[in-house]
């Protein structure tokens, strides 16, 4: 899968570049983003304005990287189209991530190091 | 830019014009190569072309007057054939008539073409469909959702007298009755489990993670009212995979499993569940339940929010009625929708989700109230669990502030059975999550109160209310007897059918005897149809001049066709054995289907066909008495059987019938009921008087008390009595079986038992009595036809426009939004 890493201050933006996040790529996603964290990162924006179709095994990956993240980590998510907004509040994991709409007001939710 | 189509035409002319497009487009027809079928097709396309335009309009005009709108929630619409309803509803049949004769066709041969839409079981499902009907003739905002099964119940073929299943798929032609809406498609979650986690503020957060979703696409059936002033529809969902493979599994190789996987998803909708069929536990069941609810709850939230913003309205906007327990996850679902994905709280979602929906009890029977096990619920949908968990913690705590320390009441109505077991009682669910619960007769309405739900009642009395079923008399009275019609138009004008009361305008003629004689000849010709019909699928032939005696309607131990069957033999063996013949020639028609695993009901449809064949092959009843079973039961027949009826069976143990309707549709068309005091019965007997009805055996209390005191003596009535003695031993004896001597010997015990909980021995002989009044009133021509016209006349409360009403104002509150 194909993912666009910028930096954005002390955040770390990924952008997604596939319209569908699910069981085929989830593994792929979620390891991408646990090397960032294993590496140190701990401020991530995840821009999701390509995805319009997300499964629950994407939905799980993040949470597992929410939980990589541990406490002092954080991760803002972006970009968010209503197919997925409605699986995440399906989940309630709309209730976990804070969403914003895009790159520019992420990084702005992020809390300072 | 505004885009406009010019109106269609509804003249011999536009309608022809649309029937030689579609042949052309449609369905690539020239039309000197056109048969049946094609034409069927052509014009069911046209009228649906004129119905979509009114739906359209319809729709509109509810919205801009902002109208509340009932969702009426059903696993089972069973509306028979449609176009026929269409063409009279857009009163398109004349000009119907004058296209296909152009073709060289008559009207009748292409209604054939069309198959029975048989979306449901019985009662239950025709009742929706009868409900859709009035909703749209009220110009009311109502609509239908449902399920698209693939196959409806299946069809009956008799096979040396035994019931064989053959599955039945609909949907072949009926692409021109739907319209496919994949734009407003809906995703519905299933399985995977709660993870326990917390929100960014600290609070708990149940994530529900691990789902596979599925995909309802719906197909809109439009609903014609009469007159076609107002169009409303029946949204009925197809399942499909999500994707259309799981991508995951097709790239590991396995295309198989990827196909299969597919498949699936798809047989959500494949095939309608017969009833009486032990669903309790059967997971594909449940996931019919709430693929239907979600898809429901979904789509009515997204037609809400179109026009309002915030839930605050909710309740003034939307009802939800659910058509027995089947739905009811809903309230779950609905509570699930507003908490978790709007934000709501509980007690806020809470107030909106039981302000809004509201229940239709169908069952006395405690055994067929749904329940289904904990651990299945949270394996398929882990989250509607904790929040039926929820409901249940809350309710049981208002409920032991009710009732300090009564804790056996607590068990009783908490939504949780324990046992070894668990099990989430549905109905419990469905009570406590609805502002009304109806019955559907006054005598069940009432035992819900006393005897089914009595905690509820106590607690919520202001919840329980009654609306006797109706049935819509354009289907039951328009469509199966248009003679009646014809003769009733003649003395009433026309307009009756949106006004059963006017009916009783026809009282004074029931004295006519020239009116009884016309009465009488719209029936004989009825019965000579019904005759044909007879011979063609049951190849007996039976004399139109005998009293036509029916019992159509699902097998059942409790409606006791065996009841029936054993005055037959009982009557049989008076003429054969001891030469007393029946005050009238008589031709009992048995029609109905057995679940395919009720082992009791099969062999009760062997039974009949079995005495059948004793009976029509002996010579000594020749022009006394003929037996026929009309096999396939379905709406498109029971249209030809109610017209045709001198006398309507409705014998089932007092009690056990909520209501039935199949009564209705037979007094309405001027048949005698013979009958217990049960269901609606009661209210039939009152309409058209009890000197117009047939009425016999123990009432509900006295069957209750014999119940409770466990005082039946079935074997005492078998050695008092030398007629039922005769019966059964000739059944011992295998007098009916003579080729298989032991094949009923099992009814024998099954009457004699203690535990008879449908007490037949007990209604014998008062049964043969108002059986034999039955045979004398019938000789009396002009008394025949005045008791006939009488019941006609007196019918008008059982129209479904008079039982939407009820429902509107009680309970809906919606109202008309006439065009």
């Amino acid at each position: 899968m194909r993912i666009e890493k910028t930096e954005s201050g002390k955040a770390l933006v990924l952008t997604i570049f596939e319209k569908t996040l699910d069981a085929s790529v989830a593994q792929d996603f979620k390891n991408a983003l646990l090397e960032d964290i294993q590496s140190g990162r701990n401020r991530l924006v995840l821009d999701l304005s390509h995805v319009t179709f997300m499964d629950s095994s994407a939905l799980g990956a993040m949470v597992s990287v929410l939980k990589a993240l541990g406490r002092d980590g954080e991760l803002v998510i972006c970009g968010v189209r209503p197919p997925v907004l409605s699986v995440l509040a399906l989940t309630r994991l709309d209730r976990v991530f804070k969403i914003a709409p895009d790159q520019e007001e992420a990084c702005y939710l992020l809390t300072p190091t | 830019m505004e885009h406009v189509l010019p109106p269609l035409e509804n003249s011999v002319t536009g309608l022809y014009r649309s029937v030689l497009t579609h042949l052309r487009y449609s369905l690539g027809k020239q039309p000197d190569e056109v048969s049946a079928r094609d034409l069927y097709r052509a014009v069911s396309y046209s009228a649906r072309d004129r119905l979509l335009d009114r739906m359209s309009e319809t729709l509109a005009r509810y919205r801009k007057n902002d109208a509340k709108r009932l969702y009426y929630l059903s696993m089972e619409f069973l509306i028979g054939r449609s176009l026929v309803k269409n063409l009279a509803a857009l009163k398109l049949d004349g000009a119907t008539g004058e296209v296909l004769r152009m073709f060289g066709r008559k009207m009748e041969e292409i209604l054939e073409e069309e198959s029975d839409s048989a979306l449901g079981n019985g009662g239950l499902g025709r009742l929706a469909a009868c409900y859709l009907d009035s909703l749209a003739t009220l110009s009311m905002p109502g609509f239908g959702y449902g399920i698209h099964y693939d196959y409806g119940l299946f069809k009956q073929e008799i096979n040396n007298g035994y019931q064989r299943e053959r599955p039945d798929s609909w949907i072949d032609g009926a692409d021109a009755l739907h319209v496919e809406r994949s734009d407003l498609a809906v995703v519905v979650p299933l399985y995977g489990r709660i993870e326990h986690a917390e929100d960014r503020w600290g609070q708990y957060n149940p994530m529900w993670m691990d789902w596979k979703l599925v995909v309802g696409v719906p197909y809109d059936i439009p609903m014609a009212g009469w007159g076609g002033r107002s169009v409303n529809y029946l949204r009925l969902y197809v399942a499909r995979p999500s994707t259309d493979f799981d991508m995951k599994i097709f790239n590991q190789g396995d295309y198989f499993r990827a196909v299969e996987q597919k498949i699936d998803s798809e047989k959500i909708s494949k095939i309608l569940y017969p009833a009486d069929t032990v669903s309790a536990g059967r997971e594909l069941r449940l996931t019919q339940e709430y693929f239907l609810v979600a898809c429901a709850v979904r789509d009515i939230i997204r037609n809400y929010l179109a026009d309002h913003q915030g839930f605050d309205e909710f309740p003034d906007k939307v009802a939800i009625q659910l058509n027995d327990t089947h739905p009811s996850l809903a309230i779950a679902e609905l509570m699930r929708v507003l908490v978790d994905e709007y934000w709501l709280e509980w007690d806020e979602a809470w107030g909106i989700t039981s302000k809004t929906v509201a229940y239709t009890n169908h069952t006395l029977l405690p055994e067929a109230l749904e329940k289904w096990p904990v651990a299945l619920l949270e394996r398929v949908l882990p989250r509607h669990l904790q929040i039926i968990y929820e409901i249940n913690r809350r309710f049981l705590d208002r409920v032991i502030e009710v009732w300090p320390g009564d804790f056996d009441r607590m068990g009783r109505m908490s939504l949780i059975e324990e046992g070894p077991e668990k099990m989430a009682r549905m109905a419990n669910l469905s009570i406590v999550g609805s502002h009304r619960v109806n019955g559907v007769s006054a005598l069940h309405s009432d035992l819900v109160k006393s005897d089914l739900v009595p905690d509820f009642y106590a607690m919520w009395p202001e919840k329980f209310t009654n609306v006797t079923n109706g049935i819509t008399p354009r289907r039951w009275l328009s469509r199966s007897n248009p003679g009646l019609c014809a003769l009733v138009a003649e003395h009433l004008g026309p307009g009756f059918v949106t006004d059963l009361e006017r009916l009783r305008a026809l009282e004074p003629l029931a004295e006519d005897p020239a009116f009884g004689e016309k009465y009488l000849a719209v029936r004989r010709e009825n019965k000579e149809r019904l005759s044909r019909i007879i011979f063609e699928n049951a190849m007996i032939s039976v004399d139109p001049d005998s009293i036509f005696d029916m019992q159509a309607k699902r097998i059942h131990e409790y409606k006791r066709q065996l009841l029936n069957v054993l005055s037959i033999m009982a009557e049989y063996i008076l003429i054969a054995d001891d030469g007393v013949e029946p005050p009238a020639p008589k031709t009992a028609i048995f029609a109905g289907k057995a679940a395919p695993g009720y082992q009791t009901a099969k062999d009760m449809i062997k039974l009949i066909h079995s005495v059948a064949d004793v009976v029509n092959r002996d010579k000594r009843t020749k022009g006394l008495l003929k037996v026929a079973f009309l096999p396939d039961y379905r709406v498109t027949l029971a249209e030809k059987m109610v017209c045709a009826a001198d006398l309507s069976q409705q014998i089932s143990t007092a009690g056990y019938e909520a209501s039935g309707t199949g009564n209705m549709k037979f007094a309405l068309n001027g048949a005698v009921t013979i009958g217990t005091l049960d269901g609606a019965n009661i209210e039939i007997a009152r309409e058209v008087g009890e000197e117009n009805v047939l009425i016999f055996g123990l009432t509900a209390p006295e069957i209750a008390r014999l119940t409770k005191e466990g005082s039946y003596r079935p074997a005492a009535l078998y050695q008092k009595d030398t007629l039922i003695r005769r019966v059964l031993d000739a059944l011992r004896d295998g007098r009916f079986s003579p080729s298989e001597p032991g094949l009923f010997a099992w009814v024998v015990p099954y009457l004699l038992s203690e535990r008879d909980r449908y007490f037949h021995l007990a209604d014998f002989t008062s049964y043969m009595a108002a059986r034999k009044k039955a045979g004398e009133d019938f000789t009396d021509r002009l008394l025949w036809a005045k008791k006939g016209i009488l019941n006609t006349a007196r019918m008008g409360f059982f129209s479904s426009d008079r039982a939407i009403r009820e429902y509107a104002e009680k309970i809906w509150k919606i109202e008309s939004v006439p065009g």
